[in-house]
């Protein structure tokens, strides 16, 4: 039971992150990055090949800037010049980029799985109170709630996190008034990166190999999270990917022979979500529609 | 996921609005011109390429099953491919020999196990089921707008993906359903192909099609006109679900089989990637999208075996193809903002305009 709780805030945690990525960006620049994924995966791919000659520690400052680097050239290589086109351009642009990366990576280092333990202590038991529970739920919990925190106090505390959070409620006011927004969107993706190695980081410990799409599902069920939490929002995207999470390891647990069908509940309950609150939990004003 | 007022700087040139308005017969007969010249044309070079040819027609219908919904409504949806899903399985079934369901599928459904009917036939019974599940998904998800629908409709092509591969008594589940009857011809498909055009055409011109770009150009002024936005995106959705039926069933006679996840992320993205190149707001960027995206993988992939000119034998490394189609795609996106045809209907060439620039 106590584990059941752990795996279900684990899960929270690890999906709130990626969906925190994915709503940074979307809250600047209303990009639906489907390429969210890839930078997860170049962060696993770079963790599994650096880790094991490296070291731990070397290999996740590796990984953190590679991700962040790559969250930069994606959108100075390509969004940059998206800039005036509509939302379903860009989407489907994400898509490209998201697919081109994969294909990329399956060219440079193989279609296959390649495994390599990254931190094999994440995988031990802990005993708490009589019962065991992994190490790697509680980890995943700890460092959730410190880059959440993080996130927050950077975002709420730094001039450039109020620049964001401008931006992200109203993109054209906030250049009137002098908002850098290359700058901005930048920091944005940088950001997102950042998360996307942290995800990475704990995704790989788990399964211990990477292959090139190992971060579309957690993508996927992230975005989801974010637009139920409530487009525009950052609590709203970080607490919608806590949620969606959070129900996939409680549905796991709860349907027992029937967990194969947990994906089809989950998204019923998410259309049952936004036909009830179309603008997301944490509804912000700046996506509203007008009518 | 609403597109915006593409036209907004231009607002009273009426012709910069994308979409059709009236019957102009160019604009329907060049698509269909252009699909059935190059489809005898191609699937004259032999059967690999008559396959393809009829491959690519399946494709044409279902991005011509997402134009009519998302280009009228400005609409992003995602669901389509699940409507595809069931027509595929409900013509793959009805047509698939009674001995081979009883043996591969032996944990069907009684009736399903039994039904059997000819390749026609199987066609207007997904046509009719795949309608009758966009009218009833559509009825809750078209009170949707924006982003919101967008993933709602994604999260039904999730649920639908997730039932069908795992419930054994509807369909094959992970198994792939074998043995469905071939196309004949490439006529077959030739003809549904431009039906589909024709009903997708007409559509867009007609009163309510007109009336559902005005709620995408501007929802509040067509709503203060007494448009409900809800029942004229529904009647498109249904129209649309049952167009993408169509597509599905063609698949399954195209391939002789057919399987849930051939009806999955890759073929939705595949397919809406189509259309926004080719441009959302037209039939004719419909086509134009499938034609473009279908020969550029189809050269890479007779580069990847290997071109000889001249002397000198030109090949891509393994795996380059993929990278390349998907490089082509984001350069013409950020190429072509609008789409190839930037959302305009096919009309012919204006040769006063180019003599006065000379």
């Amino acid at each position: 039971m106590i584990q059941t709780i752990l795996d279900a805030l684990s899960f929270g945690g690890l999906y709130g992150l990626a969906a925190l990525g994915i709503g940074l960006v979307f809250g600047v620049m209303r990009l639906v990055n489907f390429a969210h994924g890839e930078l997860i995966a170049i962060g696993a791919y770079l963790l599994v090949i650096t880790v094991p000659s490296l070291g731990l520690l070397a290999g996740i400052a590796i990984a953190v800037v590679g991700t962040a680097l790559l969250a930069l050239l994606m959108e100075l290589g390509v969004f940059k010049r998206l800039r005036s086109a509509g939302p379903a351009v860009l989407l489907v642009a994400s898509f490209g980029v998201s697919v081109f990366l994969q294909r990329l990576y399956e060219v440079i280092f193989g279609a296959l799985p390649i495994s390599a333990q990254v931190a094999p202590w994440m995988n031990g038991v802990i005993d708490i109170g009589g019962t065991t529970v992994t190490r790697g739920s509680i980890v995943t919990i700890i460092l959730a709630m410190v880059l959440l925190v993080g996130m927050w106090f950077f975002i709420d505390r730094t001039t450039l996190g109020l620049q964001i959070r401008a931006a992200s409620s109203d993109f054209q006011t906030a250049r009137l008034l002098g908002v850098r927004s290359n700058r901005v969107i930048g920091a944005a993706f940088v950001f997102s990166g950042i998360l996307a190695a942290a995800v990475a980081f704990v995704v790989v410990t788990q399964r211990g190999s990477v292959d090139p799409l190992f971060g579309v599902n957690i993508t996927i069920l992230a975005l989801v999270g974010t637009v139920i939490g409530g487009l525009g929002s950052l609590q709203g995207a970080a607490l919608g990917g806590f949620l969606v999470g959070s129900t996939i390891s409680l549905l796991n647990a709860f349907l027992g022979n029937y967990r194969v069908y947990t994906y089809t509940w989950l998204f019923i309950l998410v259309i049952i979500v936004l036909i009830v609150r179309p603008g997301g939990i944490v509804a912000s004003r700046g996506t509203k529609e007008r009518v | 996921m609403s597109i915006p007022n593409t036209s907004a700087s231009s607002a009273l040139r009426s012709s910069a609005v994308p979409g059709v308005t009236r019957f102009r017969w160019p604009e329907l007969a060049g698509p269909v011109v252009v699909v059935v010249a190059l489809t005898y044309l191609v699937s004259s070079l032999g059967a690999s390429s008559s396959f393809l040819v009829q491959g690519t027609l399946v494709t044409l219908v279902m991005v011509l099953a997402l134009q009519v919904f998302i280009g009228n409504s400005g609409v992003l949806s995602f669901g389509q491919a699940a409507f595809a899903m069931v027509g595929g399985f409900a013509s793959g079934l009805a047509t698939a020999p009674v001995t081979i369901k009883e043996n591969v599928l032996s944990d069907l459904w009684g009736p399903l196990k039994t039904l059997s009917m000819g390749l026609w036939p199987s066609l207007l019974l997904a046509v009719v089921v795949g309608m009758i599940v966009a009218f009833i998904s559509g009825l809750f998800l078209m009170r949707l707008n924006g982003l919101s629908a967008g993933i709602a409709t994604f999260a039904l092509l999730m649920v639908a993906d997730n039932v069908f591969f795992n419930w054994r008594k509807i369909g094959p589940g992970p198994q792939v359903l074998p043995q469905v009857p071939k196309f004949q011809f490439v006529d077959e498909a030739l003809a549904l192909a431009v039906i589909a055009l024709v009903v997708v055409y007409f559509m867009g011109i007609s009163r309510r099609g007109r009336l559902l770009r005005a709620t995408r150009e501007d929802g509040l002024a067509a709503r203060a006109l007494g448009t409900s936005v809800w029942r004229l995106r529904v009647l498109f959705f249904t129209v649309s679900g049952g167009v993408a039926a169509l597509s599905g069933a063609m698949y399954s006679h195209h391939a002789g089989a057919v399987s849930a996840r051939d009806f999955y992320l890759g073929f939705t993205f595949t397919t809406l990637a189509m259309l926004v190149i080719g441009g959302v707001a037209s039939v004719w960027g419909a086509v134009v999208g499938t034609l473009v995206v279908a020969a550029i993988g189809e050269v890479l992939l007779r580069f990847e075996q290997g071109v000889e000119i001249g002397n000198v034998l030109i090949y891509l490394p393994n795996g380059a193809r993929g990278v390349a189609i998907a490089a082509a795609l984001v350069v013409m996106l950020i190429w072509r903002q609008r789409g190839l045809t930037g959302g305009r209907e096919f009309s012919f060439p204006r040769f006063g305009r180019w003599a006065n620039r000379l």
